[in-house]
């Protein structure tokens, strides 16, 4: 007996310690939880729950359900078919439009649990199954291809009874893209999508969902690949870049290349000062003292005379002295003072010391002389007069010549003007040696800008006398020509005349006529050491006819043979005829007779008679004198 | 001043005729007859349109079912609901799709109406209740006003359907449901008012639900062309 009780002892000790020893507990289950319920047609339904912890033991679920306005409690028919945790109805157990009221209960050996009961109409779970037959197709409108996706509603939902009405949607996307584009499609089961790229690769689905209810899940992606239609238009717009592009290399390259000049239409460069003595350097260093007396012309506005003529180019009036003392003196004196006249009267910019100009030196000289010169400086007056007007050239000539006086002309198209020779002469310099070098730059410049046109009138140069100085005159106004030729066959420089003019001035008494005064003929002594022309008039005969427009018997140094390197006047003595007069040149030409040349270097001695020699002038004949001289070279006229 | 008060009153009376002209006519006329000039409705548009009207009524009473719950009935599941009885409970309804097509047309029109004549009265009291109710706004107010015009509405098209069928051979005469509906009311009418409103709605949202849904089944038996 005690054995016995003992033995219940320990087996109920047993019992009650052993969950201890194992070290767990048990419990009743824990609350389960409905989930969901869902119908995928209308005409049955599935409820999930959630099981709680089931306290170690094992526990049973069950579900039950209670009908609107019904006490009666009815169990789940059916755990199976949808999986664990689940409750299925079938039609026969499923009513529309009745509320059903579920409750899940959890049981195990130490309890149960019962779930908050959840009410459920079954119109308002339907969840359809995902459309079915899906297609999608590409088909094209007008050149340009679309997709047609068509579908099919689920199986189990009967639409066509109008049990249930489903509204669809579908969703597009590339394979690269990550966002969808949804379209809502309504009642209708296909739709099309348009605006699809070229050659690209898209994802369709679709989904469905009943009037009141829960949207369906994703059908299954069809995949479409769009063909490449984008070809026609993509060559097109290829082809336009290139295009484009080869214009815009075009038109950088004319800018490019019309750069300046078009930098020059829209932004026309400023011109700068070109004053005469102006330095720009000076106006930077801000030394307005030296700029403005470097602009300074002096007698400008001239004083002394507001002649006409004295605003003219001034000719330098080489005297040509009958005696040689008085050469020597008066040249010097002349040469000075001409070249001062001219330099006082004439400027670098006048334009007006051309070759054509008729008489190349002003009168001033005359008035600042002896009073023997007035006479030349009115026969130079009326000289300058005349050339200056060139249509007044008839009459002056005819108020100068008795007839055969020599007029300034251009006798047959030759152009026999003296070139601007002493425009070029630097008018603002004090040098003395300047003074006479520039005039024989001058010289040597109407030279050559004459030498060219001397050709035309080469021909008559038989016509002319020798005593005519055969200068290669300026060519400014070839149209200058002399109607009376027959007079004035000499050439006509206006050296000439001035020359003349200047040797007649001093002479004592030679100079007689007026008419005599317009035109003189001057030989050329020699050149002294100073570089100065001594030029001697011309006579007939033996005698010093100064002014007598004779047909040159004597030795005629009328011509000029050239400029040498030294800045020679080179000139030639033309023989006409035998008779010379002996007295004339010897200086000159140590009695050879021959041609020669005056200057004291080369003497080219050809007795020819009209060598018209041309030298080319040198091109460093420009000094210090402003660019009127004429570096051009000469050119080589032919011999006769 | 006499003249003003003959012309004011000529134009009062002019617009009353016109006023009653309009109320009278409603809907569009539709030629029973089919007289010249008159546009008839085919069976099919006919019942498109009262599809839609049903939809929309339907709509309707879903908004307002979910703003009285939303506003007065924080916890939805109270037990004591399930004594919740709708008013319409007595009239036979299918409660599955079987049940519903197994049905003849008739029967189902007949279903219809009833369920449309039903709510007549309710709907109407339930709109005036609402003026009671200090947090329901105007919206919602001016939606039980129309919900219980569109009972109105909807029972005259249903109507109209009916006689449509009966015309055209579809249904048999032996429907009497045009001579009075007010006869197929069950006897206590008066049940209604002891329902709570929120149970109102909770009711009309479900009758509605089943009038669309038994006129799409009438439609796509009669006339499945469009939409089924």
């Amino acid at each position: 007996m005690m054995k016995k009780a003992v033995e219940l002892v320990l087996l109920l000790l047993l019992l009650f310690f052993t969950p201890h020893i194992m070290g767990k507990r048990y419990s009743p289950p824990g609350k389960p939880t409905l989930t969901r319920c869902r119908s995928p047609e209308k005409e049955t339904f599935t409820c999930w729950w959630e099981p709680g912890s089931d306290g170690g033991l094992p526990t049973t679920h069950a579900l039950y359900y209670r009908k609107e306005s019904s006490e009666r409690v009815y169990e789940c028919p059916d755990y199976h078919t949808a999986g664990e945790n689940s409750c299925f109805f079938n039609k026969n157990d499923t009513s529309i439009w009745v509320n059903y009221n579920i409750t899940v209960v959890a049981t195990n050996t130490l309890g149960s649990a019962f779930s908050d009961p959840v009410d459920v109409d079954v119109v308002y779970i339907v969840k359809p199954n995902p459309p079915e037959k899906q297609t999608v197709t590409i088909m094209e409108d007008k050149g340009w291809p679309f997709l047609r996706v068509s579908w099919e509603p689920p199986q189990k939902a009967d639409t066509r009874s109008g049990w249930i009405t489903l509204i669809y949607e579908l969703r597009v996307k590339l394979e690269e893209e990550n966002e969808w584009e949804m379209h809502l499609a309504g009642h209708q089961k296909t739709f099309n999508i348009f605006s699809l790229r070229s050659g690209g690769k898209y994802l369709v689905e679709v989904r469905c969902k009943p009037d009141h209810g829960f949207w369906s899940e994703w059908s299954s992606t069809s995949y479409i690949k769009v063909p490449d239609y984008f070809h026609r238009e993509k060559s097109v717009w290829i082809l336009l870049t290139i295009f484009s592009a080869f214009i815009f290399l075009i038109l950088t390259w004319l800018l490019h290349m019309n750069s300046r000049s078009l930098k020059n239409c829209i932004l026309p460069p400023v011109p700068g000062p070109k004053i005469k003595g102006f330095d720009n350097q000076l106006l930077k260093n801000g030394k307005s003292d030296e700029i403005f007396s470097a602009l300074m012309v002096s007698n400008f506005p001239p004083t002394t005379s507001s002649n006409y003529e004295d605003l003219l180019v001034e000719y330098l009036e080489v005297y040509v002295p009958v005696e040689q003392e008085l050469m020597q003196e008066e040249s010097k004196d002349l040469h000075g003072g001409c070249l001062k006249c001219e330099r006082s009267t004439s400027d670098s910019d006048s334009g007006r010391g051309s070759c054509d100009s008729h008489t190349l030196l002003m009168d001033k000289c005359g008035e600042t002389k002896e009073e023997g010169r007035h006479t030349d400086r009115a026969s130079s007056r009326m000289l300058t007069e005349a050339q200056r007007h060139q249509k007044g050239w008839e009459k002056d000539t005819l108020t100068y010549a008795h007839g055969d006086m020599v007029s300034p002309d251009m006798s047959n198209g030759r152009v026999k003007t003296w070139p601007s020779v002493f425009s070029p002469l630097p008018q603002y310099s004090s040098n003395p040696l300047d003074k006479q070098s520039s005039l024989e730059m001058a010289k040597q410049h109407c030279l050559s800008t004459s030498s060219c046109l001397t050709q035309p009138g080469h021909s008559t140069k038989e016509a002319l006398g020798p005593s005519n100085w055969d200068f290669c005159l300026g060519n400014k106004q070839p149209h200058l020509l002399h109607p009376q030729t027959q007079v004035g066959r000499q050439l006509q420089a206006h050296s000439e005349v001035n020359i003349s003019n200047i040797g007649r001035k001093q002479a004592p008494a030679g100079l007689q006529s007026p008419a005599l005064r317009s035109t003189e003929y001057v030989e050329v002594q020699r050149v002294n050491e100073e570089d100065l022309v001594l030029l001697q008039p011309v006579v007939s005969g033996c005698g010093r006819i100064e002014g007598y427009p004779q047909m040159p018997k004597g030795k005629d140094y009328s011509k000029v043979k050239g400029v040498d390197s030294d800045n020679m006047l080179l000139l030639q003595r033309e023989v006409m005829e035998e008779d010379w007069c002996p007295g004339v040149d010897q200086e000159i030409n140590g009695g050879t007779g021959n041609c020669y040349t005056s200057s004291t270097v080369n003497t080219t001695q050809k007795p020819t008679a009209c060598i018209h020699t041309a030298m080319p002038v040198q091109g460093d004949m420009a000094l210090a004198m402003n660019g009127y001289v004429d570096t051009a070279t000469m050119c080589t006229l032919p011999t006769c | 001043m006499p003249g003003n008060i003959r012309s004011v009153s000529f134009v009062v009376l002019v617009c009353l005729l016109f006023c009653s002209r309009l109320t009278s006519v409603g809907a569009t006329p539709i030629c029973t007859n089919a007289h010249a000039g008159c546009h008839v409705l085919s069976l099919s548009n006919l019942f498109d349109r009262v599809i839609q009207h049903s939809a929309r009524m339907h709509g309707i009473s879903n908004d307002l079912h979910s703003e009285f719950e939303q506003y007065f009935l924080p916890s939805r599941n109270q037990i004591g609901r399930v004594s919740r009885n709708c008013h319409t409970s007595t009239i036979l309804t299918p409660n599955g799709k079987e049940n519903a097509q197994k049905m003849a047309r008739e029967e189902l029109t007949e279903v219809i109406l009833k369920l449309l004549v039903a709510w007549r009265d309710p709907l109407w009291h339930f709109h005036h209740s609402m003026a009671h109710y200090d947090d329901f706004n105007n919206f919602s107010s001016n939606k039980a006003l129309e919900m219980s015009d569109m009972v109105h509405e909807l029972r005259k098209g249903v109507e109209k359907v009916a006689e449509k069928m009966q015309v055209l051979g579809i249904t048999s005469n032996t429907v009497n449901s045009l001579t009075s509906p007010e006869a197929l009311l069950p006897s206590e009418s008066a049940e209604w008012r002891l329902m709570k409103d929120y149970d109102l709605l909770y009711c009309f949202r479900r009758d509605s639900n089943k009038v669309q849904n038994y006129l799409k089944i009438l439609k796509c038996r009669i006339v499945p062309e469009h939409g089924c």
